[in-house]
């Protein structure tokens, strides 16, 4: 997926919600996560993580077993 | 609260046939009764909600409601048909709105609980607040879906809600037993071998009626050529099914002489008979060399019913191209013998308004087997 000004990125997610599309809504979710993780904002990247993992398991990607793993780690499941 | 018949009442009812009386209106007619005979009869014991084939694949669901309660039925990942509460274990939502497959979890639509196809709590957002996703007063494991107990039987899906009854196969043994030559898959062709009757008429007055051959010269007189008064038989199994059978069915046979394929490795005697039993509450079933049935009465109201009507053969050639006019033929015969009882079923529940009526009085030969059902309904409201 190519990058996504943060603007782009609402857009898409309220699109991917409205089309129902959750293993988009994984994938968009996981995209913002790790923006930030990358600025080390635990709290935000945590929330995302966790709406990319609850989208992934409706999908039934296996991502879902990353997104997990990642909270895991830091003691948010 | 519930209500019970007392002895007095009941004593008519159990009377044997030739002396007893039927069960009174009110049991037709009177919204209370209709919810005791729910707890007691349908949520008590094992009752029909739905047909197997209706969710073929692993990962199918279909929500079902059965008398208010809301359902559904999942074929889990391991092939298994389950039976769970269709409501979400945090705030009571509805979690599955359309019959269809679920290609991963199930998320409740509200806040996103996750649940495995078994019913296992999977995942709970944010339950510990923004990302955090559990919490030591969350205990997942006590968490999952309610499982209501169910079994599939001539692939009627049935469930017993109270959780109370013995096991299908301890309850139903007798009936099992009886038609174990049938017990081979069961092969349905979709659309063209179903469909549904809205009947305005009480659940039990459908019942009544299947159970009995003394109305097949009069209401059903194209059937008397192969199924003559004088051929049927009494069914009976006290406390869990009644009905009738025939010594001369005839196979359905077109022009060319074509039949559907007979049932794998079936005893003689089924050469010329058929058996049509009503399982108690809510199941008929009927079983002939070559095709079966099976009808499951929905109770929509105390006056009215949804008949589901499946047909399915026991051999797969007969769902092939070569058979598809004579299958259409074969439901169109039990559409038409099935819409010929309508009248009487609606005309048994307007008399039901009689406050005159007694109840009414058994051919102590042709009723017995719908006297044995009052005697299980009135037994049970006991
Ligand atoms: S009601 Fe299902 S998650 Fe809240
Ligand atoms: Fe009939």
């Amino acid at each position: 997926m190519p990058l996504l000004s943060p603007a782009a990125l609402d857009a898409a997610l309220l699109d991917a919600h409205a089309a129902g599309d959750s293993a988009r809504l994984a994938a968009l979710y996981g995209k913002a996560a790790s923006r930030f993780n990358e600025t080390a904002d635990i709290d935000a990247a945590c929330f995302y993580w966790t709406q990319a993992l609850v989208f992934a398991l409706e999908a039934g990607l296996d991502e879902a077993g990353d997104y997990a793993e990642r909270l895991r780690r830091l003691g948010r499941i | 609260m519930d209500q019970r018949l007392t002895d007095e009442e009941l004593a008519p009812v159990l009377e044997p046939v030739a002396t007893a009386r039927g069960l009174p209106n009110r049991h037709y007619v009177d919204q209370t009764w209709f919810e005791t005979e729910r707890d007691k009869l349908f949520f008590d014991g094992w009752a029909g909600i739905g047909f197997a084939k209706d969710v073929p694949a692993n990962g199918d669901a279909m929500p079902i409601t059965l008398l208010g309660q809301p359902l559904v039925a999942i074929r889990g990942r391991d092939g298994k048909l389950r039976v769970f509460l269709n409501i979400c274990r945090h705030r009571g939502m509805i979690l599955i709105r359309e019959a269809g497959p679920i290609r991963g979890a199930i998320r409740c639509p509200y806040h996103s609980w996750c649940y495995d196809l078994d019913g296992a709590l999977k995942a709970t957002p944010h339950v510990g607040g923004p990302g955090h996703n559990s919490h030591e007063a969350i205990h997942r494991e006590d968490l999952g879906l309610v499982e209501v107990p169910s079994y599939v039987w001539r692939d009627v899906i049935f469930i017993n809600i109270s959780g109370e009854a013995p096991p299908f196969e301890t309850a139903h043994r007798v009936a099992i037993e009886r038609w174990r030559e049938f017990d081979g898959p069961l092969f349905h062709s979709g659309a063209d071998s179903g469909f549904r009757l809205d009947v305005a008429t009480n659940w039990k007055l459908a019942v009544e009626n299947y159970c009995e051959s003394y109305h097949l010269p009069w209401v059903h007189p194209g059937l008397n050529s192969y199924s003559r008064l004088e051929d049927h038989y009494n069914i009976e199994e006290p406390g869990a099914f009644s009905g009738q059978g025939t010594t001369v069915y005839r196979q359905l046979a077109d022009e060319k002489g074509l039949v559907f394929p007979d049932t794998p490795g079936l005893g003689d005697r089924w050469q010329t008979a058929a058996e049509y039993i009503a399982l108690y509450p809510n199941v008929l079933f009927g079983v002939h060399r070559d095709h079966s049935f099976a009808i499951l009465l929905e109770p929509v109201a105390i006056d009215r019913t949804a008949e589901h009507v499946e047909i399915y053969y026991h051999a797969e050639e007969a769902l092939e191209e070569d058979h598809t006019a004579l299958r259409a033929r074969n439901s169109a015969l039990w559409e038409t013998v099935f819409k010929e009882d309508i009248f009487v079923v609606e005309g048994m529940q307007r008399g039901r308004h009689a406050n005159g009526f007694d109840g009414g009085k058994f051919s102590p030969v042709m009723d017995s087997p719908t006297h044995m059902f009052h005697r299980w309904v009135a037994t049970r409201l006991a």
